[in-house]
């Protein structure tokens, strides 16, 4: 017996790209859109769209090896950050084009997207020719796999190289007489602007920022093998998950207030805030991978409920009141406030661990003095307000910065 | 206790999120634990309470007094590791936070112009009602002592509050008619024929006699009628500084316990058998004994002393035999001279219940008395269905409501055959 429902689902829909989309939260190309089954339910149970795992031209040789997985595992958080040495999909664009038709024919309100990663322009032009005629809602282009390469430099993604990427994303643009198209960059670049004016100069509708972070997971101290082991040898990883998150979100407001293009974010989001703070630096839409690989595609319930709750919370009429909402309140170092701030910390919760007090003693300014009480103080005197005390404690709103007026 | 918004966040971490919970199973009225502990994890704490109210219609209540050990935490899988996640507090903390904050608002149940009684407001009639009123229906509830049954009347307001049982019927009570007044026999025909279904939850309601002399005398209380009075009375009840409980269930617990919430300087439990025996959870009698309670197991009340008033109790020593009763537990025999007495204030009689509501007699019954049904909670009677406490003896509140719930299914399927 399924419970009834009794509570209203608040509408979460609005248009991005021309397009209807149900709720901010797709599935990133990644193993859970490779396979048709899997979409499937990622639909039933609620994602309002995929984009399918990157396909390639008939003949294109993917080499996989195993095992391709690999964590960073810091302080009991196994997945805090997850390798993965995979490459594209080894499904070719035949196969891709049928799932494509089969999940428009049978979820035609969702949004059916497709990767695509090839060499040649005939080739990208092909794949986009055929993506377009099985019906698919719009194209992502990996400039950007992390392991292996099908560009004109080995070793070297498509979109480290400005010209490549330019030149790259107009023969798909080209190619594409009836969907939006957008290029998923990497954020392994000096300038991550100048890419993103490339891509907009090429005429794209939009940019996926970014992917997964070149790493090396981590070596095994005793046998010095470094993770993923494969009889004895590794490589270098593509990492992804909640350790990601903050270069991710300079990435997207990076490429938000320079340049005038529409954004699809992916790379650290795991829950339904993390989706807030990736819209309020300017995503129009937010792809969820690692997440699921961890829990499954039923994250969507809270993702949309936590969304539900928060625009009620904050009386927003719609999604795109979060649009942007963050970034005008970045600006340059230069440009921020001088201020006179201090520590204080609030001795009624104090639980006297006397953390703040080491951290500032070798590694602020000695500023923080210890009493017979245990319960530390502030020294007006030495602290410069650098906030690291509040960082420290493990007591939420113990430790505050505080405004000194001026004099 | 209720958590700190950063006690159930960590604690929330702890939870593995295992993919068809047993934690989830084990729940009576299977709400979805690992997604709520997920959304109090996230920060979305009214989406937790709205998953848990979703499947419990008595939510504060349980996430106060419901048994966990016995259901969800004893099976989490977290205990295999280190210890079990504290799910009913989390539950608590979720619900509470909701219930403080203003109900979240619910849907529209379009009306499907049928109407349906449920006669008793406890958990199981309110389970009931809930779900009949999700299902369109038109519900008259029937009660003489208000909306909330043994939690409203008997449960120790230590235990649960009247703001507690207030967060859920407030809300629970804008969904049904609720008419004050007991059902006798001919009120019972009478709403037999003005609705199409008709749920009974009457629970039990009346007190097991010991059948010794003296029970009749002044200060010997049946132990509804003991937390009953209670509960009205507060800190204002007197029972006197020397109260003796007689049984070994979960309610003699409780009574023992509000004896001392009360100030009884001596509180003894007599059980014929012995702690391995007792039927109770062991928070409870844990509770109990730090409290000082004490306790004298393997005894039996033989005669309860006194002229006018109560003055003490005159027990013998049992010891336990060989042969088991159709519970699975040892036989207490008597031991010949053995007799002593215990001075008492004021005797507690906690030895069991029996269905109070007099039209049961309509009924086909169980060996032991309660109402008989099928597994679809259908009565004898056809269209009438029934469940909770009057159709298996003493269980818990979320297993009324869960009957509750599945019976109102049952009779939104009878009807619909009908039609
Ligand atoms: C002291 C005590 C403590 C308990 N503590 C817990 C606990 O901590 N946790 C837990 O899970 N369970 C506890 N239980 C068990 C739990 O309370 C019951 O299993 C549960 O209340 C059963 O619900 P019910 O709806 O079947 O019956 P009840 O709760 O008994 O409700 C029946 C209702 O029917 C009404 N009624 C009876 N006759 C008529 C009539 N003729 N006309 C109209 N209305 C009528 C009564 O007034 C009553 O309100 C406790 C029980 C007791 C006695
Ligand atoms: C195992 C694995 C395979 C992936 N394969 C692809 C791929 O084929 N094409 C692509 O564009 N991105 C691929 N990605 C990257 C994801 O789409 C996503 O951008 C990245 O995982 C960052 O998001 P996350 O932190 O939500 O996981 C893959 C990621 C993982 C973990």
């Amino acid at each position: 017996m399924t419970d009834i429902d009794i509570y209203p689902t608040r509408d979460l829909s609005y248009d991005f790209l021309g397009l209807r989309f149900e709720s901010p939260f797709i599935l990133a190309a990644a193993p859970s859109t490779d396979n048709l089954e899997m979409v499937r339910r990622a639909f039933q149970m609620g994602w309002a769209g995929a984009i399918l795992k990157t396909t390639s031209i008939e003949g294109t040789r993917v080499d996989l090896a195993y095992p391709m997985m690999s964590t960073f595992n810091h302080d009991g958080k196994k997945l805090f950050g997850m390798g993965n040495i995979d490459l594209i999909s080894e499904h070719h664009i035949d196969n891709v084009e049928y799932n494509v038709r089969m999940l428009k024919k049978e979820f035609p309100e969702k949004i059916v997207a497709a990767s695509i990663m090839a060499g040649r322009k005939e080739d990208w032009q092909r794949l986009v020719e055929r993506l377009e005629a099985a019906g698919v809602d719009f194209i992502e282009c990996s400039f950007s796999c992390p392991q292996g390469n099908i560009g004109e430099d080995p070793g070297k993604m498509l979109a480290q190289s400005i010209p490549a990427t330019e030149l790259t994303a107009r023969w798909v643009k080209e190619a594409a007489k009836r969907v939006p198209v957008s290029i998923k960059i990497t954020p392994h670049v000096t300038d991550i602007v100048e890419v993103a004016k490339a891509v907009k100069r090429s005429g794209a509708d939009a940019l996926t920022a970014s992917n997964s972070l070149q790493a090396l997971m981590g070596i095994d101290i005793r046998t010095f093998v470094p993770y993923p082991q494969l009889n004895g040898r590794s490589t270098y990883s593509g990492m992804t998950g909640p350790a990601i998150k903050p270069i991710t979100l300079k990435t997207i407001s990076e490429i938000a207030r320079n340049v005038d293009i529409p954004i699809l974010g992916t790379g650290g989001a795991s829950t339904w805030s993390d989706a807030v703070e990736f819209m309020a630096v300017g995503a129009g839409v937010v792809q969820f991978c690692t997440a699921v690989m961890h829990h499954g595609f039923r994250i969507i319930d809270d993702l949309k409920s936590g969304m539900s709750q928060y625009l009620d919370e904050m009386q927003f009429g719609s999604m795109k009141d979060i649009w942007r909402k963050a970034l005008p309140h970045l600006v340059t170092h230069d440009e921020l406030p001088r201020r006179t701030v201090r520590s204080h910390i609030n001795d009624p919760l104090c639980i006297e661990c006397e953390a703040c007090y080491v951290a500032c003693r070798d590694g602020g300014h000695m500023a923080i003095d210890r009493r017979p009480t245990r319960i530390p103080v502030v020294s007006e005197d030495r602290c410069v307000g650098c906030g690291l005390c509040e960082y420290v404690c493990p007591v939420e709103g113990c430790i505050e910065m505080r405004v000194q007026p001026m004099n | 206790m209720l958590l700190t918004p950063q006690q159930a966040v960590t604690e929330s971490q702890r939870c593995l999120y295992c993919f068809d919970a047993p934690c989830t199973q084990a729940c009576p009225v299977h709400i979805d634990i690992p997604k709520f502990i997920s959304m109090i994890k996230s920060g979305n704490v009214i989406g937790a309470a709205k998953v848990v109210k979703s499947s419990h219609a008595l939510a504060n209540v349980c996430g106060k007094v419901c048994p966990e050990e016995i259901f969800c935490q004893s099976v989490c899988n977290r205990a295999k590791q280190d210890t079990p996640i504290h799910i009913r507090e989390l539950h608590f903390f979720a619900t509470q936070h909701e219930a403080k904050n203003g109900f979240a608002s619910l849907r529209e149940f379009p009306k499907n112009g049928k109407k349906a009684a449920v006669i008793g407001a406890g958990p199981s009639g309110l389970g009931c009602a809930f779900e009949l009123s999700k299902l369109g229906y038109d519900v008259h509830v029937y009660d003489a002592k208000g909306l909330g049954g043994v939690p409203k009347n008997s449960i120790p307001a230590f235990r649960l509050s009247e703001e507690e049982l207030g967060s859920d019927v407030d809300l629970l009570a804008r969904h049904f008619h609720f008419h004050e007044t007991s059902v006798d026999s001919e009120a019972f025909a009478r709403i037999r024929q003005q609705h199409e279904a008709t749920f009974i939850g009457v629970g039990l309601g009346l007190d097991k006699r010991l059948g010794i002399t003296g029970e009749d005398l002044k200060g010997v209380y049946p132990v509804l009628e003991f937390l009953e009075r209670a509960k009205e009375n507060g800190s204002r009840s007197n029972f006197g500084s020397r109260v003796v409980i007689v049984g070994g269930g979960n309610v003699s617990l409780d009574a023992a316990a509000t004896a001392k919430h009360l100030g009884a300087k001596e509180v003894t439990l007599v059980y014929r058998r012995s702690e391995m025996e007792m039927k109770v959870w062991k928070s409870e009698l844990l509770e109990a004994k730090k409290l000082g309670v004490q306790m004298q197991f393997l005894a039996q009340p033989m005669q309860i002393l006194g002229e006018e008033r109560v003055r003490g109790i005159r027990c013998r020593r049992t010891r336990l035999s060989e042969k088991v009763d159709s519970t699975g537990r040892p036989v207490p025999v008597e031991v010949p001279n053995s007799d002593f007495v215990l001075d008492a204030d004021a005797v507690v009689v906690a030895i069991g219940q029996q269905i109070h509501a007099e039209f049961v007699h309509f009924f086909e019954r169980t060996k032991q008395g309660f109402i008989k049904v099928d597994e679809a909670f259908q009565t004898s009677l056809p269209g009438i269905f029934a469940g909770g406490d009057a159709i298996a003896g003493e269980g818990t509140i979320v297993q009324a409501v869960a009957q509750g719930k599945q019976a109102a299914h049952s009779m939104h399927e009878y009807l619909k055959d009908r039609n």
